[in-house]
């Protein structure tokens, strides 16, 4: 269960275990509260928990999730809550470069799931893959490290959710992943967006797949409250104006 | 002293808070039936509340409804009218929070069970001031759907649904849509002679 409100009745009882699931959003359309609330829920259920984060420094994130009341600095505190710097780790391994190749994916892969057999991680959220993505030169590389990353996550028994960033506009492909590969590989994707109605943009969430549910295809009007996220269906009416 | 209609206290206690009640008011009188709505339910039998503001800013609202006497404290109000005038959102009022457009119907349902699970009080209402208000920025289609979801929304979640219109400028296919999907109707609509 994510533990997200209406999620799991989206998806018709949860994120199956060890899955590895694509979050793609389009700016500002509620990724990152997703994926911290995903983890925060499971926190408070005495899982281990880490946020690997790429697009920002992880003070300036736990600085930000403090607004939600979900959030719950005590959980840091008690090591449930583990937030890691992408530039970090990558320093440690000595990958201070703009490209990867196979061996830097392989030392990237192999890093994040040591951490998470050592603190026992159950939830993982990388925020965003997207960005780590763009130092993997091409798209048979970008395939090979997320279907590794997957691999060892759901032989871990760590449920992920992985972070992209999409432009509003492209083909129907490009709107659900930055790179045309994610979505082939990985067990889930919610998509994030929004719905422009006579000018005003409304935030939707929509599961284009989740392997092992029998998850609900439409399109749900998303809220970000002090709560977390909220959802809702979407007007039937109000799609397409 | 402003003289209440207790004709509509005692019909609801007739009512649960699984009903949703069909308010018809008429241009002149808008005030004085809402007011006389929330009074009991506020007093009698100590409800909280949300009130979704389509016709009126909260702020006005609430100036109306304190200068009567009626508390608004337990009413958490979502405001459709204000963002629409630069500075309208400028208040004072902890309990308001504001809709961009009253096109946003779905934003309006998610802030408003944002506000029920905060809510204090074991039994609480909505109220929709008013379907006519919403119905010159939304569709009679969308509008119907959103009412057939609003009332059964708060049904499922044992909360008191009442719906404030006038019915001379609701369109007719939403009218009969209300007609359907509502329990009860407090009837102090104008009545129109032809």
């Amino acid at each position: 269960m994510t533990g997200i409100n209406g999620l799991d009745e989206i998806l018709r009882g949860g994120i199956p275990y060890g899955s590895a699931v694509l979050v793609a959003g389009t700016c500002g359309s509620g990724k990152t509260t997703l994926g911290v609330e995903f983890l925060i829920n499971g926190a408070k259920m005495g899982e281990a928990c880490a946020h690997f984060s790429a697009t920002e420094p992880s003070v300036k994130l736990l600085e930000n999730v403090r607004q939600y009341g979900f959030f719950d600095m005590d959980l840091v505190d008690q090591g449930l809550i583990n937030v890691f710097d992408m530039d970090v780790l990558f320093s440690w391994l000595g990958l201070d470069k703009s490209t990867f190749d196979l061996d830097d994916i392989d030392a990237i892969v192999k890093a994040i799931t040591d951490i998470v057999n050592t603190i026992g991680v159950t939830r993982l959220v990388i925020d965003s893959a997207t960005s780590l993505c763009y130092k993997i030169p091409n798209e048979q590389l970008i395939r090979d490290f997320l279907f590794k990353l997957g691999k060892q996550l759901s032989t871990l028994g760590c449920t992920s959710m992985l972070i992209a960033e999409i432009t509003a506009t492209g083909t129907a492909s490009s709107k659900r992943s930055a790179f045309g590969v994610e979505e082939a590989i990985l067990d889930g994707i919610v998509l994030l967006g929004d719905v422009e109605r006579m000018g005003h943009l409304l935030r939707y969430l929509q599961v284009i797949k989740m392997r092992g549910t029998d998850h609900s295809r439409a399109k749900y009007a998303l809220e970000l409250t002090p709560n977390g996220v909220m959802l809702t269906p979407m007007l039937k009416w109000g799609v397409n104006i | 002293m402003i003289e209440f209609d207790t004709g509509i206290a005692e019909q609801l206690l007739e009512v649960t808070t699984t009903s949703s009640v069909q308010i018809r008011v008429g241009t002149s009188n808008s005030n004085l039936v809402i007011a006389s709505t929330l009074l009991p339910l506020l007093q009698d039998f100590e409800m909280g509340g949300v009130y979704i503001s389509a016709s009126q800013a909260a702020p006005d609202i609430i100036e109306t409804m304190n200068g009567i006497g009626i508390d608004t404290s337990r009413i958490q109000f979502i405001d459709c009218v204000s963002s629409g005038i630069i500075g309208g959102t400028e208040s004072d009022h902890p309990n308001i929070s504001f809709i961009d457009s009253p096109i946003m119907l779905e934003s309006m349902m998610l802030r408003t069970l944002y506000w029920l699970e905060s809510a204090p009080q074991a039994q609480n209402f909505v109220i929709l001031d008013s379907v006519n208000a919403l119905s010159i920025y939304n569709d009679e289609r969308m509008l119907a759907e959103y009412l057939h979801t609003f009332i059964n929304t708060y049904r499922a979640r044992d909360v008191l649904s009442l719906i404030v219109n006038v019915p001379d400028q609701t369109p007719a296919g939403v009218l009969a849509n209300l007609d359907l999907y509502c329990s009860d109707l407090v009837d102090r609509g104008q009545i129109l002679i032809s």
